[in-house]
Parts: C-alpha cells; sequence; structure tokens
C-alpha cells in the first residue's frame, strides 16, 4: 500500500515534469550562429530623392511611403563571415586586403532606417543580427540633416549596445565602411580600435553612442560625437569633433580643439603636443605633453547672467627642441615655458569656447552645471533646453591655467 | 502543527528583501525620474519611509495578534463580516498582483531575450513554477526565500558598484530635483514606488510562524533597510550613469545600466545577461510570496486546514487576469493605477485595523 502510493507520486511527478521541460528549452528563439548574419558595423548617408527608384517594394509600396520630405538613407553594413574572421593572430595568414574576405559590405536604400534594413533583409538570407554592433558611421550631410530617426531605431531594438561608437564622416559613410585596413583583418574592428585607442592614448574623450545620447538629452548639454575623415591609406583619421543642437550637427572642431576640450572637462590621460615659443621667439620653440590634467569649473550668477570660473591645472614635460641655439639648463627657463604655455592653452580653450558659443551648442555642460549647482535660477530662467541654448552665447566663461613643468626626457641641457 | 513556529528573524528579514526586490525593479528609476528628476533618489526613500510606515503597522498588528494572520485577527477585531471582506478584498488584490507580476515578467522577457516565444508560455511557466513551489509550508517557504537571498542581493549590489565608474555627481544634483514639490505627478510617482514595496505585507503571514514574534519590528526594519537601500542605491546609480533626461527616453533603465557596465579586464563586456539571471529568480521570489499570500489567506478565510488545493486551482484565474491588459503601455498603466489604489488596503486598511484594535483593547492570546 505504501509502495503503491509512493509509486504514484513518483509517476505524478514525472508527468509533472515530463510537461514543463519542452517549455522550458526555449527553442522558439533558438538561432543558430550560421542562420544569422552578424552586422559589425552599419553607414548611413544621406540620398537624393531619385534613390527611390532603386528600392524594390519590400516594405511598401512605390510611392505610398507616407514621409513628408523625400529624402532618402543609402544604408550600407558589413556583416561578418561566419568562420572567415580569425580568432587568434597566427591564423589565416593575412595577405593583401585581408578584409574583404572576413566580411561582406552590402548597401541598400530606404526612407528610414528600418525600411533600408528591411530592404536589405530582403536580400540577405541569415537574420540580421545586432548584438556585435560596434560602428556606427554617419556622413555629414546625414548628422547636419538630423539623427532623430536613427536615434530612436537603436535606442529601441534590444540588441545594440551603448558600448557602441558612433561617428560623423566627413564626406560618404559608405567609404568608411568599405575601406579596408592593412592592420586589422575586420574593419568594423579597425574603426572601433582606432577610436579606442584614441581615447586611451588621450587624442578623444570616451564617448560611446549611450553617452552621446545622454548628453543629447540633457537639458544644460549638447552632443558631440568623433569627426573622421578616411585618408589615402585606407585608414582613418579622428578630424575633430562634431558638434550638435539636439540631434543636429551644427559644426566641427579641428582636432587640436580636442585637447582644449579635455583640458576645460579635465579629463586623462592627456595626449595632444603644443609648441611653446619661448619669450615669443619663434627659433626658440619647444615641444611639450601634458601629462595630467585637472579641472574645475564653478557657476555663479554675475548680473544677472550664469558666469562660470573654469580653473585648469596641467602637468607638463617636454618632448623636443628646435634648435641648439639655447638650452633648457635651469629651472628658471621652464617657468618661462610654464608660462607661454599658460597663454597658450588659454587661448586656445576660450577660442573654442567662442566656437561653441557661436554654435549655440554647449558641449561642456556648462548648463548641467547651473541646473545642478544654482537650481532657482535654472528654474525660472532657463528651464528648457531651447532656452539654454539660447542663453549659451550670452554667458561669460572666465579660463585660468595653472601649468607645471615637470621633466624634461633624458637630455641634460 | 507544532513544529510550525520555526521562521528567525534573520529569515523573516531574508522574506522582505527578496519578496520586495521583483519584477518593479526594472522600471523603479524611470518612474522615480517621472516625478522628480534629478530628485529621484531622495523620491525613492521618502516611499521607503512611507512603505515602512505601513509594514511597521502589520508588524504591530502582528505582535499583538501572534498566533494569527489578518484575515483571522480582522474578524475578531472589526467583526466577523466587516472583516472576511476586507480578507476577500485583499485575497482578491494579492491575485491581481500575482498576475501583474507574471504579465511584467513576461513582456521584459518577450522584448529583450526570447523576442520569438509567445508570451503566453513565459508568463504559464512562471506561474506554474510558483504555483508549485506554493504547495510547501511556511517553514519551507522560508527556506527557499532564505536560500535565494544572497544570490539577489549580491550581484545586484556588484552591478551597481561596477556601474558607478561611469556616474557623475552631476547628474544627482539638485538633491530634490528641479521639479516643484507639489505638483500632481510627484505624489503619484510617490505613490507608485511606495506601490513596489507591497509584498512586504507577507509580513503578516510570517508572523505566526515565527520563533520568537515580539522580534517582528526588528525584522521588518532590517528587510525594508536593505531591499530600500538596494532600491535607492539603484536608482541613485542609474540617474547618475545616464542624467534624468536619458531616462525618461528608457523603459527599462535598470537593464539598459547593467547593459552599458562591464566586469574589469574584458571578463563580461556586458552584464545585462547576467542581471536578467538574477532577476528572473527575484521576479520568482516575488511571485511566489503574493502567490503564497493569495492561497494562504483565501485557505484560512474559508477555514481550510490546507492550502494545496488552492495552488493550481485559482492558477487559470491567474492566467487569464495576467492576459487582460493589452499592450505594455496599458499594461504600465494598469501597473501604476492598481498599485497606488492597493495601497489602500495594504496600509489604510491595517492602520484602520491597528486603531481600532487600540481603541477596543483587542488583544491576542499569547
Amino acid at each position: 500500500m505504501m509502495f503503491a502510493a509512493q509509486f504514484a507520486k513518483t509517476i505524478k511527478l514525472l508527468i509533472v515534469i515530463g510537461m514543463v521541460v519542452p517549455v522550458l528549452t526555449g527553442c522558439w528563439d533558438r538561432l543558430e550562429i550560421e542562420e544569422r548574419a552578424v552586422v559589425l558595423g552599419i553607414s548611413v548617408d544621406l540620398e537624393k530623392p531619385g534613390a527611390a527608384k532603386e528600392e524594390s517594394d519590400v516594405s511598401h509600396l512605390k510611392g505610398a511611403f507616407p514621409v513628408p520630405n523625400q529624402r532618402m538613407l543609402r544604408v550600407a553594413v558589413q556583416i561578418a563571415l561566419p568562420g572567415r574572421i580569425p580568432l587568434g593572430p597566427g591564423e589565416g595568414g593575412g595577405g593583401k586586403g585581408g578584409s574583404e574576405g572576413t566580411v561582406w559590405v552590402i548597401d541598400v536604400v530606404g526612407h528610414t532606417l528600418d525600411d533600408a534594413l528591411m530592404n536589405l533583409q530582403q536580400q540577405v538570407s541569415g537574420r540580421l543580427f545586432f548584438g556585435h554592433l560596434r560602428v556606427i558611421v554617419v556622413s555629414e550631410a546625414l548628422a547636419r540633416h538630423g539623427l532623430q530617426n536613427l536615434n530612436d531605431y537603436l535606442r529601441r531594438n534590444p540588441e545594440v549596445r551603448r558600448m557602441a561608437w558612433m561617428m560623423v564622416s566627413k564626406g560618404s559613410a559608405l567609404e568608411v565602411m568599405r575601406a579596408a585596413p592593412e592592420l586589422e583583418r575586420v574593419p568594423s574592428l579597425y574603426l572601433m580600435s582606432t577610436l579606442d585607442n584614441a581615447v586611451r592614448l588621450g587624442k578623444f574623450p570616451v564617448n560611446y553612442v549611450g553617452m552621446f545620447w545622454s548628453n543629447t538629452s540633457k537639458k544644460g548639454q549638447e552632443a558631440f560625437l568623433p569627426y573622421v575623415e578616411i585618408r589615402k591609406e585606407q585608414n582613418i583619421q579622428v578630424q575633430g569633433m562634431a558638434i550638435f543642437t539636439y540631434d543636429k550637427m551644427v559644426g566641427s572642431t579641428l582636432p587640436f580643439d580636442i585637447a582644449a576640450y579635455m583640458g576645460i572637462k579635465g579629463l586623462n590621460p592627456a595626449g595632444y603636443r603644443g609648441f611653446v615659443p619661448i619669450g615669443n621667439n619663434p627659433s626658440r620653440t619647444v615641444t611639450i605633453y601634458a601629462t595630467s590634467r585637472k579641472s574645475m569649473i564653478k557657476a555663479s550668477i554675475r548680473n544677472g547672467k550664469p558666469y562660470f570660473k573654469v580653473s585648469i591645472f596641467t602637468e607638463i614635460s617636454m618632448e623636443e627642441k628646435i634648435s641648439e641655439q639655447f638650452s633648457i639648463n635651469s629651472s628658471d627657463i621652464l617657468k618661462e615655458i610654464e608660462d607661454t604655455n599658460r597663454k597658450a592653452l588659454k587661448k586656445a580653450c576660450e577660442n573654442l569656447i567662442e566656437k561653441t558659443q557661436k554654435a549655440h551648442s554647449d558641449i561642456f555642460g556648462f548648463g548641467e552645471y547651473v541646473r545642478a549647482k544654482l537650481p532657482n535660477y535654472w528654474n525660472k530662467k532657463v528651464i528648457t533646453k531651447g532656452a539654454w541654448q539660447e542663453m549659451y552665447p550670452n554667458v561669460d566663461v572666465e579660463v585660468t591655467v595653472n601649468t607645471r613643468m615637470r621633466r624634461v626626457g633624458m637630455k641634460a641641457k | 502543527m507544532k513544529d510550525e513556529r520555526q521562521i528567525t528573524a534573520i529569515q523573516s528579514a531574508a522574506i522582505l528583501v527578496s519578496t520586495i526586490i521583483g519584477v518593479g525593479v526594472l522600471a523603479l528609476p524611470l518612474f522615480a525620474v517621472r516625478a522628480a528628476e534629478s530628485g529621484a533618489p531622495l523620491v525613492t526613500a521618502v516611499s521607503v519611509l512611507l512603505a515602512f510606515v505601513g509594514l511597521a503597522v502589520i508588524s504591530l498588528l502582528g505582535m499583538r495578534f501572534p498566533k494569527q494572520s489578518i484575515t483571522q485577527y480582522s474578524e475578531d477585531i472589526i467583526g466577523k463580516w466587516l472583516g472576511r471582506l476586507g480578507s476577500a478584498l485583499l485575497i482578491g488584490y494579492f491575485a491581481i498582483l500575482s498576475a501583474l507580476t507574471a504579465r511584467e515578467f513576461g513582456e521584459v522577457v518577450i522584448t529583450s531575450v526570447l523576442t520569438r516565444t509567445p508570451l503566453e508560455v513565459t508568463v504559464i511557466v512562471m506561474l506554474l513554477l510558483a504555483a508549485l513551489a506554493t504547495r510547501n509550508s511556511v517553514t519551507t517557504f522560508a527556506y527557499i526565500h532564505h536560500f535565494y537571498f544572497p544570490l539577489l542581493l549580491f550581484p545586484a549590489l556588484l552591478i551597481v558598484a561596477l556601474s558607478l565608474k561611469n556616474a557623475d555627481g552631476l547628474n544627482l544634483q539638485p538633491m530634490w530635483g528641479n521639479v516643484s514639490w507639489t505638483r500632481p505627478e510627484l505624489w503619484e510617482g510617490l505613490l507608485t514606488i511606495t506601490a513596489l514595496f507591497q509584498g512586504s505585507f507577507i509580513m503578516t503571514l510570517v508572523i505566526p510562524a515565527m520563533r520568537r514574534p515580539e522580534k517582528a519590528l526588528t525584522a521588518s526594519a532590517w528587510g525594508m533597510l536593505i531591499a530600500g537601500g538596494l532600491y535607492v542605491t539603484i536608482v541613485a546609480a542609474t540617474v547618475g550613469v545616464f542624467g534624468s533626461e536619458e531616462i525618461k527616453n528608457l523603459l527599462w533603465p535598470t537593464l539598459e545600466l547593467a547593459k552599458g557596465t562591464s566586469l574589469p579586464a574584458n571578463v563580461l563586456e556586458r552584464l545585462d545577461a547576467a542581471f536578467l539571471a538574477v532577476w528572473v529568480t527575484a521576479v520568482f521570489t516575488t511571485l511566489f510570496s503574493s502567490y503564497f499570500f493569495t492561497i494562504k489567506e483565501a485557505s484560512k478565510l474559508f477555514r481550510l486546514g490546507d492550502h494545496k488545493m488552492f495552488s493550481f486551482f485559482l492558477l487559470p484565474t491567474v492566467y487569464v487576469m495576467a492576459m487582460l491588459p493589452r499592450s505594455i503601455l496599458h499594461m504600465y498603466e494598469i501597473i501604476e493605477n492598481v498599485g497606488r489604489i492597493g495601497l489602500i488596503l495594504t496600509i489604510g486598511y491595517p492602520m484602520l485595523l491597528w486603531m481600532i484594535a487600540l481603541v477596543r483593547r483587542k488583544r491576542g492570546n499569547r
């Protein structure tokens, strides 16, 4: 009797487990690696309305697209070829234009990003998979037109990660996607490592797409993106920053302005070099580099307007000297260099601030200091992002630079 | 049953923590930011206090009637029929809460991870799991919670700690937000967040099984401190990393936080998978508690000795309720409204009972 009851219980349990197991396996979302098209990079260009002819009727009929303006997008994706991507440094052996073998670049047109991607999906067998998307390249024309549609799609898609890089290309973005740099076998990864290393070398502030989105949303700050250009060896050069108001690009800076930006924000490591003519004598020029930076931004109200005090402190070392006519052998001369550098950096910072003020684009987030530290003023006079954009050109920023020169390298004079 | 008084104070605190931490943690920063922008952590902290008031009343009532739960002592305090009506409302409310938990879980899973798995399947699996687990005694219930408690708390703290390196203190200032504290959205948000702590009502059921019921208030305080502390930290970290304006664009900011956080030295590039694993456990313990409350109190209301029969009997009802919201946005509207209204039941009603018990000098036998 006891045994029978035990037995019945076991049977019941087995039936329940048997019923539950098929539901737990998650077979609906099974997707083998060779069935998915892993997208590593996307480029988006603005196209003329005429490009609609190129499009086939995938997600809508011809002429039936309910978009008021007739702009078109040309979207290119870099799809990783499974099995072709070398896993270690020893594998593969490379060869010329190795990138041609590891990825597949396809471009399509569409009215919106999703429309274009659906047109693409129609031609590609595997399901487009964005979990490994690392690089999004946008052409300058599109960035100036506005990135709303792009940002919306990418924020909505659960596969896209916020750690991807978004960049604005001078000229065609498609060309950047097609570029096949020699160094890395996967072009998108090369693009990514260009920027990651720029961050590590202090050539660019860390600015993943997630941070770009956050800065776009902030009321007292505008966003920026790396501004890149393709060079003759198919390599990518960081050409400065593309600065935005809302999601529209309004201007760009020089590469050297990045140093000023990082100085104002006090970002480390510091990677740019500066030429310092001692005592304003061009024949007595030395090259210095900053080793570390600190900065403090203080906001206050003066004459009914926000007033900012930016104090920058940099530590510099010497890297080269252009002639033997003078020697660097006393601490007095280092003082002179410090003095000149102080003035030069101050000037560079003020120039950059003025440039952004003209563009109404507060990429430094001075407005955030007003919002955070002077909430009474903000709540009365500013409140919205638009109001801050209007106010930003009229605020005063005072930059003070403090420099200490510590080291001169291995040469004694 | 003789051996039913086994739960220690630490276990009851663990039950509270793992019950409170649940499905709501994903949308929590969004609710808080909608209420007070950069004042979100402060709003959350105020909600914790408010929720603790409710929990303290439950604990005090439980210490007054150490052998009974709310279904039983409410009949003593306000009379048989009024008490039964109150209990029936509470039971129904927790059944709805279970349904909404299961549905919210299903919506998150179908949106972010298993996009092609039918919603019905994820909801049914979760409900089945909870229903199976509720076929145990209160003691086992406590053990299950106690077991999962560290598995919930420490990974969540780890993710928060790792994400802090991307945080910017400016995003958290001013501490009270750039909004007026008298606007209605703020109060709605405050109540919505307080409603996320309603699972703590399970305390009324735990106290009669506690070895030393007089420690109930201490256990409640610890439970609320840990769970509330974690919630405030999560909100602070999320707002610090994204800024309040960006959070308004995100449906589940906490999930985005995990997505943007990586383990050092490239061990894991994004923590959302790890986070979701923890979160599934958290949802299970929450659902487990609210479903357990529903069937246990229902069996007490109907004077049944055993609650097991209800565990599958109620399942279809809960499932159908879970399927009622038409869309994800409709679901969140329902969750916010139902949660706020439910506060009348989970904080207002016990408070009323307590005051009447004080006035009528009612007291349970020890």
